[in-house]
């Protein structure tokens, strides 16, 4: 009796498949699971995102939580897909069911992660139509895909302190304990309001939430101003992951359930082996700034009946400081500046020194200290393109590269260029490091759509803190 | 070719902390086979099967299907799967768990044919959640036969079915042993067990206590039924020695006995009149509670 019960490949892979569409079919049709995943991000967000931002004409405000309500969209279906739904489906038998039947080995957690991924898709894709078509954020398509791509992997942690959550609790219970989990923290990783409104102690402790890791990349990725590095949070956010599938996993093998099948070291490692792959194609081709130089095509998306800044000069050097001072090519030249204004105790002052980048008479030095009264301190140097300070716009949109020399006491500064129609918005903000020798900064004007390079205000250099303090050079100020 | 086994228990023993749910329990299934699983609540059924299905490993002993472990997915892919209790989602329709169901098995049968033979056609389209408990049943058994299993594990199959529906899943119940399907059945109601059973496993506290054809249990069982129209009131023969039980039903007088022959002679003799006797071998119902009773007085 030779019945064959090998299954052919293609089978195989239909029934994985079958499973992915059956969980998303089954996800999409219980609305206790769909609204609130689905809709109130979106919601949230044109209401609290587009129109209060917009009433109070701070765009930097819609760029902002565009970037954090992406995140709080990748949170939920992970943590109620396999949150809620593993605890009722371990009650109620069907796993049970599931694993006498010849279910192939991972099918049902990677139908869930991939349900919850796919939702997670939707969510980020609806946002950034909002965001782009309804709020005029200024994204570019590279930031778009970046972004995406964040959400979309982002769901992965959720999935998993779901699946611990899920293999804990009670089906009945299950709800209460995830809104639990689920609101709070996205509150105290600065997803609905910025970080910089809550109480220092918050902030000081958001980096215990996975959700704040992810809302930092995300902001990174839209030139929001963010701390930490990309590799830091997507090592924090796999550790999550793995800490909290292998709880899980231990729970659910305790109770009799074998998720992946009768090998389960075998399963796993194949997925491991997986997953790696897909973080690190990710990470090359998202992170590694290759794919940024695709997308120039929609830069600066703001209304069109705003009004433009002055189209920039065809000057290339803006300043050398070789002629003794720190005028440039137009505007009003660098200056030294602090925090005072805002409040702050910071302090900058500048002078002109000899021996300049490449060999070059001069350059530009800025020392002082960094203070700490207020939240977001900032010293530095200053230059306002057009007219009165703040006041003037430029549009640098038909420039490709901003570029200078920098060298100096090994902190990190900042590239800063304040843009767009309300002078509160958020500033693009660019890290670069500094050391003895003389580097170069080069800045991709298409490809920073955070900035409004319509209508540049003030493009400055300088620091946001640690306190202390500091000394740098700049020189050979180009725009091309 | 009859004599092949698809699955079986060797020496399998299962502890659940102070509770031996089995104590060297041994099965076997043979091809072709309808085998039905007897025993009052407690005595390891849902165990022995939870072991044969993979869900459960044993403690000692050793559980095949196939020739693989159960927990290895290549002898479940042999099998189909009824289990009581299980609560599919509600918002899935009677369709799609079929074919989900189904594309977990290499040759699966055509699903419009297995709804086709279910008569599940009014409800395919239905959401689950909005069926009868009947109804459910109804389904849940055609995803366990979808799959084309060479066995079928059935627990409680027809538990809140009508009679109708009951004699429609045994029709294909029978048509499936008929086409070759193996098929492992727990079951409360006896009946359902004498009307399809070849074989019958009877346990009680962990341990096989008799196995054998229906008429083979009956056999193991010396008690008779007795029936027949007589003027003798069930209180005056309820004292006599070869009577075990006795019930007026409308106008016949019925008695179990140990000894039908003896208790025949002292009928004729006190009643000369009587009429209309009917001798009847004890039912499996009435094997199945002397066999759990014997078993029990010996572990007593």
């Amino acid at each position: 009796m030779n019945t064959v019960s090998n299954m052919s490949g293609s089978r195989l892979w239909a029934a994985y498949l079958g499973e992915m569409r059956f969980e998303f079919i089954k996800s999409l049709r219980t609305p206790a699971f769909a609204v609130p995943t689905l809709l109130f991000p979106i919601l949230f967000y044109v209401m609290f995102g587009i129109f209060f931002g917009s009433m109070r004409g701070n765009s930097g405000q819609a760029i902002y939580l565009f970037a954090t309500y992406g995140v709080f969209g990748a949170m939920g279906p992970g943590l109620f897909g396999f949150g809620v739904s593993l605890a009722i489906e371990r009650e109620q038998g069907l796993l049970t069911l599931k694993q006498a039947l010849p279910q192939p080995p991972g099918a049902y957690l990677l139908a869930r992660a991939a349900m919850a991924m796919l939702f997670v898709g939707i969510i980020a894709l609806m946002l950034t139509l909002m965001a782009v078509f309804v709020g005029h954020v200024p994204l570019t398509f590279s930031q778009g895909i970046r972004l995406f791509a964040i959400d979309v992997l982002g769901a992965l942690p959720f999935c998993a302190i779901g699946m611990w959550v899920g293999s804990l609790v009670s089906g009945a219970a299950s709800p209460a304990i995830v809104n639990l989990i689920f609101l709070p923290m996205a509150f105290l990783s600065g997803l609905w309001v910025p970080m910089q409104f809550m109480p220092k102690v918050l902030i000081d402790f958001a980096p215990i939430w996975p959700s704040y890791h992810l809302a930092q990349m995300a902001l990174g990725t839209v030139g929001a101003p963010s701390s930490g590095t990309v590799l830091g949070h997507v090592a924090v956010l796999a550790g999550v992951t793995l800490v909290f599938f292998l709880l899980a996993m231990r729970r659910m093998h305790g109770s009799g359930f074998r998720l992946l099948g009768a090998r389960p070291k075998r399963t796993l490692a194949i997925a491991a082996a997986a997953g790696i792959a897909v973080i690190a194609l990710s990470m090359a081709g998202v992170f590694g700034g290759k794919a940024t130089d695709t997308a120039s095509a929609t830069s600066s998306t703001a209304a069109p009946e705003s009004p433009a800044g002055v189209a920039a000069p065809q000057v290339v050097v803006l300043s050398n400081f070789d002629a003794g001072s720190a005028a440039t090519a137009y505007g009003i030249g660098w200056g030294a500046a602090g925090d005072d204004m805002r409040g702050g105790n910071s302090s900058a002052s500048q002078q002109l020194v000899e021996g300049g980048a490449g060999g070059s008479k001069g350059a530009l030095e800025v020392a002082g200290a960094v203070g700490d009264a207020i939240q977001y301190p900032f010293a530095g140097s200053m230059f306002f393109p057009q007219g009165p300070p703040m006041q003037g716009l430029m549009d640098y949109s038909g420039k490709k590269t901003l570029t200078f020399q920098a060298r100096g006491d090994g902190r990190r500064y900042m590239l800063m260029v304040i843009s767009g129609l309300a002078v509160e918005g958020i500033p693009l903000m660019v890290d670069f490091e500094t050391g003895p020798e003389w580097k170069e900064v080069r800045l991709d004007i298409a490809s920073l759509g955070a900035a409004d390079w319509k209508r540049v205000r003030a493009i400055g250099v300088g620091t946001m803190g640690p306190a202390g303090p500091f000394r740098f050079q700049i020189d050979d100020v180009r725009v091309e | 070719m009859s004599q092949t086994t698809l699955a079986s228990l060797k020496g399998v023993r299962k502890r659940f902390g102070k509770i031996q749910a089995l104590d060297g329990f041994d099965l076997a299934v043979k091809r072709g086979e309808l085998l039905a699983v007897l025993g009052p609540n407690g005595a390891g059924k849902s165990t022995a099967i939870s072991i044969l299905l993979g869900l459960q490993a044993a403690d000692e002993g050793s559980a095949e299907l196939f020739g693989h472990h159960p927990q290895e997915i290549d002898g479940r892919r042999r099998i189909g799967v009824m289990m009581q209790e299980v609560m599919l989602p509600g918002v899935m329709r009677p369709r799609e768990l079929l074919e989900q169901v189904a594309s977990y098995y290499p040759t699966p049968y055509d699903v419009d044919a297995v709804i086709k033979r279910m008569s599940l056609e009014s409800l395919a389209l239905r959401p689950y959640g909005k069926l009868s408990g009947g109804q459910r049943r109804q389904v849940q058994f055609a995803l366990a036969i979808c799959g084309r299993p060479e066995l079928l594990f059935l627990d409680e199959p027809t538990a809140g079915l009508d009679v109708q529906a009951r004699e429609a899943l045994w029709k294909v119940v029978r048509e499936l042993k008929h086409e070759g399907c193996s098929i492992v059945l727990t079951t409360h109601y006896l009946e359902e067990a004498e009307a399809l059973a070849d074989r019958v496993a009877v346990m009680a506290r962990g341990r096989l206590i008799a196995g054998g054809s229906v008429n083979e249990i009956r056999a193991h069982v010396t008690r008779k039924q007795v029936s027949c129209v007589t003027r003798l009131t069930a209180d005056s023969v309820r004292a006599w020695p070869e009577v075990v039980q006795v019930e007026m039903e409308r106008d016949r007088l019925k008695i179990t006995t140990r000894n039908a022959e003896e208790l025949l002679v002292r009928l004729f003799r006190e009643d000369p009149q009587l009429s209309d006797i009917e001798v009847k071998r004890a039912g499996l119902a009435e094997a199945f509670t002397e066999l759990t009773n014997d078993s029990a007085r010996e572990a007593a």
